[in-house]
């Protein structure tokens, strides 16, 4: 049973509805009503929204819980994701460095962790705490930088956040950096396509990434629709894009053309 | 509309910066392959902003920002860089680079950093 009371508060308990609930915050726990989670068993956590209300989303080895701590959330959800059960490796990190291509102007190193858990890596540090799901993580890789006037070897991490590309920098020492290289790379490659993709293809990933639309993408490779659509079927067949819009090309029968007909004469009239 | 110089020596992205501002509300002044081109198409053009990518051949993007620079103090140029070229983006910056982009891009923030520096 654990035995360091840190925080007694208020929460809401999410149970078919928002119930009210005492929560009683451990050094290795949390008890929520007779609900006792152990740190430990705390696969994942998130600050997200959930009926309506913010709240923390616990995945334990027992189920998920959604829970509102009203205006301790913030103080908790930090509390919580520095005993998450993770791998952690003391860093300093910047986080976002550069966002959608253009470098971060204010973006400073942070001293704090990054933490390896089964859905997520994380940057910690007091001020923040950075949650980046695998599925969102794009590459991951070595890169030199100049860190105080020395160019040293950092982790470049780049991930998607609200459809914009994210790269942030992790300094370590290098015996560390290699391991945390090739550890998340070996987790990252599971998620990789074997098939080696065509330049034209590479070119269109390139060109949707930066926001180019269908039209300008058939414009700038000169190529039909009917082609551009087969490409796009490979690209999501590999699982490098999903649809996220059918467009739909019509032409009018007689009586639409008589219609535009009426319409101008209208104008004109 | 502030006029564009798009500088790089890939076709496709020339192509590929074009059409994003193009779309973005730029005009496009026109588009060089190389830094020595790029020198002698700001000449005839005094567009309001260059794009300027770094490694190339002929000449460089440094030494064509260094140029342009030369023939006008005030040119506003964009550097274009792919990774690991911090060093050089540097280099740009204290060379009067009024700011850079890093490949590969998103429209919205491309666009920003244009405006930005076009003074928009």
């Amino acid at each position: 049973m654990p035995e360091k009371v840190l925080l007694k508060t208020p929460v809401e308990l999410y149970e078919n509805g928002w119930i009210q609930k005492e929560a009683i915050l451990y050094n290795d726990a949390i008890m929520v009503g007779g609900l006792n989670i152990l740190f430990k068993e705390i696969k994942d956590v998130e600050l997200t929204s959930y009926n309506g209300k913010t709240a923390i989303r616990l995945q334990t080895n027992n189920g998920e819980f959604f829970l509102n701590f009203g205006s301790k959330q913030g103080q908790i959800f930090r509390f919580l994701t520095f005993n998450l059960k993770a791998d952690r490796f003391a860093v300093y990190f910047i986080s976002p460095a550069i966002r959608g291509g253009v470098i971060v102007s204010d973006a400073r190193w942070e001293k704090g962790y990054l933490a390896i858990t089964e859905n997520a890596i994380w940057f910690l540090s007091p001020n923040k705490q950075i949650r980046i799901p695998w599925d969102n993580l794009g590459s991951v890789g070595k890169e030199l930088k100049t860190v105080n006037k020395k160019q040293r070897a950092v982790l470049k991490v780049t991930h998607v956040e609200k459809n914009e590309v994210i790269t942030s920098y992790v300094l370590c020492p290098e015996t560390t950096l290699e391991l945390l290289d090739q550890y998340i790379n070996q987790l990252l490659d599971r998620q990789k396509p074997r098939e080696k993709l065509s330049e034209i293809e590479e070119q269109i990933l390139t060109m949707v990434y930066s926001g180019v639309d269908s039209a300008g993408i058939e414009s700038i490779l000169g190529i039909p629709t009917e082609e551009l659509n087969r490409y796009y079927d490979r690209l999501i067949e590999l699982g490098l894009a999903k649809v996220v819009k059918i467009r739909k090309e019509i032409e009018l029968t007689p009586k639409g053309v008589n219609l535009v007909n009426d319409a101008m004469k209208k104008v004109v009239g | 509309m502030p006029k564009v110089l798009i500088v790089d020596d890939a076709a496709f992205m020339r192509k590929l910066l074009r059409n994003i501002l193009f779309t973005g509300g730029f005009d496009i002044a026109g588009e060089a392959e190389n830094g020595k081109q790029a020198v002698e198409m700001y000449k005839q053009l005094r567009p309001d902003v260059v794009t300027m990518d770094i490694v190339m051949p002929e000449m460089n993007g440094i030494e064509a920002l260094k140029e342009i620079k030369r023939m006008d103090p005030s040119a506003k140029i964009v550097m274009c860089t792919a990774v690991g070229q911090e060093q050089m983006v540097k280099t740009a910056i204290k060379l009067g680079a009024k700011g850079y982009i890093v490949k590969p891009f998103q429209a919205p923030k491309v666009i920003e950093e244009l405006k930005r520096v076009a003074g928009i």
